[in-house]
This record gives C-alpha cells, sequence and structure tokens, in this order.
C-alpha cells in the first residue's frame, strides 16, 4: 500500500468518478446494488495501482479493471438472474418501438438507453458503453482486446442502432 | 477523447450522477469488508456440504447396523470431497486476482474457460464420489430387509437416482457445449 498507490486513486477518482458511475449504471440497474458495484470498482481500481507498471496508458487500465468488474458482477448475478443477453447482431435488428415517436423526455430516453445496454452481452456492452463515452477505435480496441476490424464492425453496427433508436423520434437531442 | 457528435453519447455523458466519493482511509475499509464477503461466498456451498455430511454423521451414529454406518460414513466422505473441490474451483468466484487489468477478450475467455472446466466433466468430482454410497446403501437395504417386495421399492429409488446422475450430466455437458460456443465466438474476435 503505498503513496502511490492512493496518488492515482485519487486522482482517477477524480477524473474518472462520473464515468465510473455511468459504467456501473449500465451493469446494475437497481440503485443500492449499483453504489454497492461502485464501490466495489473503486476498491479493484485502488488494489490494482499496486501492480500498475505504465505498459498500458492509466485511462485504458482504468477502463479494463471498471469493466471487468462490471462484467464479473453481470456474470455473478446471471447465476440468479436467467435474463438471456444478446448481441449487438440481434440488438440492431430489434424493431424500434418507439420509431416515429417524439420523447421529449430525457429521462425516458436515458431508461431507454440503457435498457438497451443492459441487455447485450458484456463484451458487446463493453464496446458501446467505451463508444458512448467517446472513445476513440483504437483505444476501445486497446481496451477490449478485439481486433480493428471488429471494433470498427460493432461500432458501425452500434450507430446503426442508435440512430435508429434515438435520432429518428428526433427530440432526445 | 473524441469530440461528441451522436445524440446518443450526449444523452450518456450528460446524465447526472450521485458523485459517489471514498476517502483513501475508506477505500481500505472497504477493501476488508469486501474481502471478507469473497471469503464467506467461496465457503457458503462448502459449508452447505459440510451441514449434509453433519446430517450423516447423525445417521450413522443413530444406527447399529454395520452396512448402513459404513454407507453413511461413504456418503460424508463424498461430501467432504465435493466441498474441497467446489472450494479448488471457486464455483463463486469475485474478480480472479491478476485478471482485473487484462483485456476484457482475455478476461471473458478466461472466465468462461474455468466455467467450462468446471462443468465439463462432473463425474470425477460431484457424481461418481456419492455412488459407493449409494451401493452401500443398496446392499444394507438388501441384507437388512430379506423381502423382494422391499427390493422392488429399493429398486426404483436407485433407478430414480441412476436417472438423476445421468440428468445432471447431460445438463453439465449441454452447459459446457454453450460455453466453448462462447469461447469460439471470442477467438473469432480477436
Amino acid at each position: 500500500m503505498t503513496s502511490t498507490q492512493d496518488e492515482l486513486y485519487r486522482e482517477t477518482a477524480q477524473t474518472f468518478g462520473a464515468a465510473l458511475e455511468r459504467l456501473a449504471r449500465a451493469y446494475e440497474a437497481d440503485a443500492d446494488l449499483r453504489r454497492d458495484l461502485v464501490q466495489e470498482i473503486h476498491v479493484a481500481l485502488w488494489r490494482s495501482f499496486d501492480g500498475f507498471d505504465g505498459r498500458c496508458s492509466l485511462r485504458t487500465w482504468i477502463y479494463r479493471v471498471a469493466h471487468n468488474v462490471g462484467a464479473s458482477h453481470v456474470l455473478r448475478q446471471r447465476r440468479s438472474n436467467a435474463q438471456t443477453l444478446v448481441g449487438l447482431e440481434e440488438l440492431e435488428n430489434l424493431p424500434d418501438a418507439n420509431q416515429g415517436e417524439h420523447a421529449a423526455d430525457r429521462s425516458h430516453a436515458l431508461g431507454r438507453l440503457l435498457g438497451l445496454i443492459q441487455r447485450l452481452k458484456p463484451l458487446d456492452r463493453h464496446v458501446i458503453l467505451s463508444y458512448l463515452e467517446g472513445l476513440d477505435a483504437a483505444s476501445i480496441g486497446e481496451i477490449t482486446g478485439l481486433s480493428a476490424g471488429n471494433v470498427a464492425t460493432k461500432i458501425h453496427r452500434i450507430k446503426n442502432m442508435l440512430a435508429r433508436q434515438f435520432q429518428q423520434g428526433g427530440s432526445e437531442s | 477523447m473524441m469530440e461528441v457528435q451522436n445524440p446518443a453519447q450526449k444523452l450518456w455523458q450528460d446524465q447526472p450522477v450521485e458523485g459517489i466519493k471514498m476517502s483513501a482511509e475508506e477505500i481500505r475499509k472497504r477493501a476488508g469488508k469486501f474481502e471478507r464477503r469473497i471469503r464467506w461466498r467461496n465457503r457458503r456451498e462448502s459449508v452447505g456440504c459440510l451441514l449434509v455430511c453433519g446430517l450423516f454423521a447423525y445417521f450413522l451414529f443413530d444406527t447399529h447396523e454395520v452396512l448402513f454406518r459404513m454407507a453413511y460414513g461413504l456418503f460424508m466422505a463424498a461430501m467432504i470431497w465435493i466441498a474441497i473441490q467446489l472450494h479448488r474451483k471457486g464455483f463463486v468466484q469475485s474478480l480472479p486476482a491478476g485478471l482485473e487489468a487484462s483485456s476484457s477478450l482475455q478476461f471473458f475467455r478466461k472466465e468462461l474457460e474455468r466455467q467450462r472446466d468446471a462443468v465439463k466433466n462432473v463425474w470425477p468430482w460431484y457424481l461418481a464420489p456419492m455412488v459407493p454410497g449409494y451401493v452401500m446403501l443398496t446392499i444394507a437395504y438388501v441384507v437388512s430387509f430379506p423381502h423382494p417386495v422391499r427390493w422392488i421399492g429399493v429398486a426404483a429409488f436407485d433407478l430414480f437416482v441412476v436417472l438423476l446422475f445421468i440428468g445432471i450430466w447431460k445438463m453439465n455437458l449441454r452447459a459446457a457445449r454453450c460455453l466453448q460456443r462462447s469461447i469460439d465466438e471470442l477467438n473469432a474476435a480477436e
């Protein structure tokens, strides 16, 4: 337990605190369990900084740790929750339930977005979250370990799906 | 970071957050608490096996028939063996040590491979250890109650156990195949 570990943690909490909360929201719908998950991510990050060797950027490290904790949470929950998770391919083909409807309420739109994300398999969830956080394809590839071609395909699907779900109504932006 | 271009990205990034913050001291406390919780979670299934073991111990001391005692003793040994295997295989793991900062792909593959290996062959660690106990119990019944009418009941029970074992084995094989398909998908995505 070094001061560098504490410093890295402080820097992370300050810079990525909000992103980590958003990420946890995508992995856990229940507010109390989500708070626990955020804290679990913080603890995992603080612990992991003991072994941070700078071989990848701090941001890559943080997202890897946070997503892996989130995915681990999903895998644990699946033992008690039989909800079937789908891939981006299936989600892309979903009919747009709100097509043509002007959903003015941002929280409704956000809820819909979260609903879509929470149905995804962990790896696809990881890609869409990284995309929504504004990370570029190269960073997403570095964090997930997916090939550049695969990341490009997935991002293309994500863009199509998001465009259909959130632009045709036109009002969420 | 890329520039925010997509309305969904803006919607996502503009959502309100609680601003959960933890001091280094809180983190240390919380880390200890998590470790205790994980230790308990890992022990829970083993503790279940040991409770069943305790029930067989009660039967063992309650009966004076040697063959029944042997059967219950074999069941106890089987439950202890299963408890050890559950602990070793870490069925309910938290984030595996050292995998925190691996890429998502590596993380999922390791996790799926671990689960696949655990369910692929349940005979040596889960089903087979129970067989000597059941065989001995059947012998004990046949010897202690030498009435063919009773044997029909014993045979029906044994048939039920055999079918149950086959069902568990088949279900696990199916689960292993599903996990293998997911691993293959991940390998193709690399």
